[in-house]
């Protein structure tokens, strides 16, 4: 007979649908759950469905979600044998990893090593460069004006400022020439510093009209690192992913091949544990591909890719934590068809995407065939102001891009949502732009042709 | 369910008095109602932090033995609660075996010490915030308590 297993126990450090996905998974394979809950989510549908709730701290991140040393209490004191930290907080933070390894508790993510390697975006172009994994040129890290711009004579214009401690748009300026690069470094230098606290830039060579492409994978922590496929996020808002898909349908089979053994050459040189993404440029007209960066968690849309693939990656993500040997071999991971998402954000387009917190009074989401809305949403939920203002993921499934796009247009049009503004029409009108129906869209396009067209109608 | 009135309690509390039932919580509308046969049983705890119903074996926290009597209780409308300001352990005094910061019937002011909170090691001071006498202790040394959950109550002076 096998020996019986200790019962884990998952705190869930993160908040809205994700906490809920987690719990979900969890009790289907016999594992327990706790959130750690602000006061803010002490009735939230995250709280319904976790087995206990332990309300760590007031509404505002930084008092609850933010504030590690809190987590742990919570995770200690309710005897959790594992922690999942989501995405955005502290998922990225190496010190939360550290802090579960002190207090005998598994964290289902990266070691802190691996995240530290990655999480500076400069020691990753390093790890990149060293496994022979294209990038653009760009520089070292930069201590002042006068330097960016002799480097960026070097590199030739445009370039990109970027923040060697974090990403997400912050700290990122693009210049065309000397001028508009002098004007900018130091507001950039101190955006990264308010931002992530440490304010050292670097430059990149910037790619005008690129697509981003990124590559889902899922390493043992043993060297053993397998992708789920790529999935294209090129629609992009202030550097803020609006509509996902996978696979990426602009791919030729060779450069696909490439790009996704690039990322797992990546991963596995440093012994890669749990998801991550490796994040890359696109050039369509020459085919090239460029390193951007890795991101050390799962990702917001990651569901494109379970749909593809018919795996799990949460599953995956929390029987890995168990070292019950999770990873399918790579052979048995294929792609099926074409996964959408679509972020349904409490936002108002028409007022310059202005938040628009409140109580949802009617909430009618799509579904049938092909259909999946994540979210932490029922009628009558208060959507606090405190945090990401993302209400639920719309994913479709449908046997080619086409099919996929005409599924997600028609959920578009069925999903019935009010008491808040959100960007429904906005995405609407994208899904119905020529240009998306044809797929000629870069990670600009967005903001340089489709707001003013909608703005305009 | 419909607003719950004093007879639904009475109902439940007469219905339960005749079970075999060792403990009874019922949650929703607004009310919070907890009763129990066994005098050493955990304090009810706001609602909104604990277990949903048919949770299996909840998780639970470390032991937390309660020196109050069981029972949902509300106190008097002009009493003042004082309320953890973040999750911890919760200490009534500033060290093993020293004496309690403070017991029921002590005068307290604003700023009289009344227990410690502490954080993965990091402690926090809380004061009363108030001026008047402690007339209850809702929580025993070293438990877990939550963010905002009631600590004291404390009849304010005047």
């Amino acid at each position: 007979m096998a020996e019986p297993t200790p019962q884990t126990r998952v705190l869930i450090a993160n908040r809205g649908e994700l906490a809920v996905r987690i719990a979900r998974v969890a009790r289907t394979l016999g594992m327990e759950s706790v959130l750690a809950a602000s006061a803010a989510d002490r009735d939230s549908l995250a709280a319904r469905e976790a087995d206990r709730v332990v309300v760590i701290g007031s509404a505002p991140a930084r008092e609850s979600y933010l504030n590690a040393p809190r987590i742990m209490h919570a995770a200690i004191a309710t005897r959790c044998t594992a922690l999942h930290p989501g995405y955005g907080f502290l998922s990225e933070q190496p010190t939360l990893v550290d802090m579960c390894a002190d207090n005998g508790i598994t964290f289902i993510g990266p070691t802190a090593e691996a995240m530290r390697k990655v999480g500076d975006k400069l020691s990753a172009r390093a790890l990149a460069r060293s496994v022979g994994v294209p990038m653009t040129s760009g520089s070292e890290r930069l201590t002042s004006t006068a330097q960016a711009l002799e480097v960026a004579g070097q590199i030739g214009y445009p370039v990109i400022t970027k923040a060697s401690a974090g990403g997400g748009g912050r700290g990122m300026v693009v210049a065309c020439n000397p001028a508009e690069l002098a004007t900018s470094f130091e507001k950039a230098s101190a955006v990264a510093r308010e931002v992530f606290g440490d304010g050292t830039l670097y430059l990149e060579r910037f790619v005008e009209r690129a697509r981003h492409i990124e590559v889902q994978l899922v390493g043992d922590g043993k060297g053993h690192v397998v992708h789920f496929g790529e999935r294209d996020c090129s629609l992009q808002r202030r550097y803020q992913k609006m509509i996902e898909e996978a696979p990426a349908a602009i791919l030729p089979e060779t450069a696909r091949m490439q790009l996704q053994q690039a990322a797992i050459s990546l991963l596995s040189r440093i012994r890669y544990r749990n998801a991550g993404t490796v994040e890359f440029l696109y050039d369509e007209p020459t085919q090239q591909f460029f390193f951007m960066e890795v991101n050390a968690r799962l990702q917001v849309e990651h569901p494109v890719s379970e749909f593809v693939t018919g795996v799990d990656l949460v599953r995956i993500q929390l029987l890995l934590a168990t070292e019950t040997g999770a990873l399918p071999p790579q052979p048995a991971v294929r792609v099926s068809g074409h996964a959408i998402e679509a972020r349904i954000l409490a936002e108002d387009p028409n007022r310059d995407f202005l938040p628009s917190p409140g109580r949802v009074t009617r909430w009618r989401p799509p579904a049938g065939d092909g259909i999946r809305v994540d979210t932490a949403v029922t009628e009558g939920t208060l959507i606090p102001p405190f945090y990401d203002s993302m209400i639920a993921k719309l994913v479709v499934h449908g046997r080619t891009r086409a099919d996929a796009t005409e599924r997600l247009a028609g959920a578009l049009a069925r999903f019935e949502i009010e008491g808040v503004a959100t960007n429904l029409r906005l995405l609407q009108f994208v899904v119905d732009h020529p240009d998306y129906r044809s797929n000629r869209t870069d990670t600009r396009w967005l903001e340089r042709t489709l707001l003013p067209a909608f703005r305009a109608q | 369910m419909n607003k719950i009135t004093q007879n639904d309690i009475e109902a439940l509390i007469e219905l339960f008095d005749r079970s075999d039932w060792r403990e009874l919580r019922v949650v929703g509308n607004g009310i919070d109602l907890f009763v129990s046969k066994d005098s050493n049983a955990r304090r009810s705890i706001d609602s909104t932090t604990v277990a949903p119903a048919g949770a299996e074996s909840p998780p639970r926290g470390p032991p937390t033995p309660i020196s109050q009597p069981a029972a949902a209780r509300t106190p008097p409308a002009h009493w003042v609660v004082i309320r953890a300001p973040c999750i911890g352990t919760f200490y009534n005094a500033p060290e093993p075996g020293a004496p309690a910061f403070v017991s029921i019937g002590q005068s307290v002011s604003l700023d009289t010490e009344v227990c410690l909170v502490e954080v993965m090691k990091l402690f926090t001071t809380v004061r009363a915030g108030v001026i008047g006498t402690i007339r209850e202790l809702l929580v025993a040394d070293a438990e877990l308590v939550e963010f905002d959950q009631p600590l004291f109550y404390v009849e304010p002076d005047g």
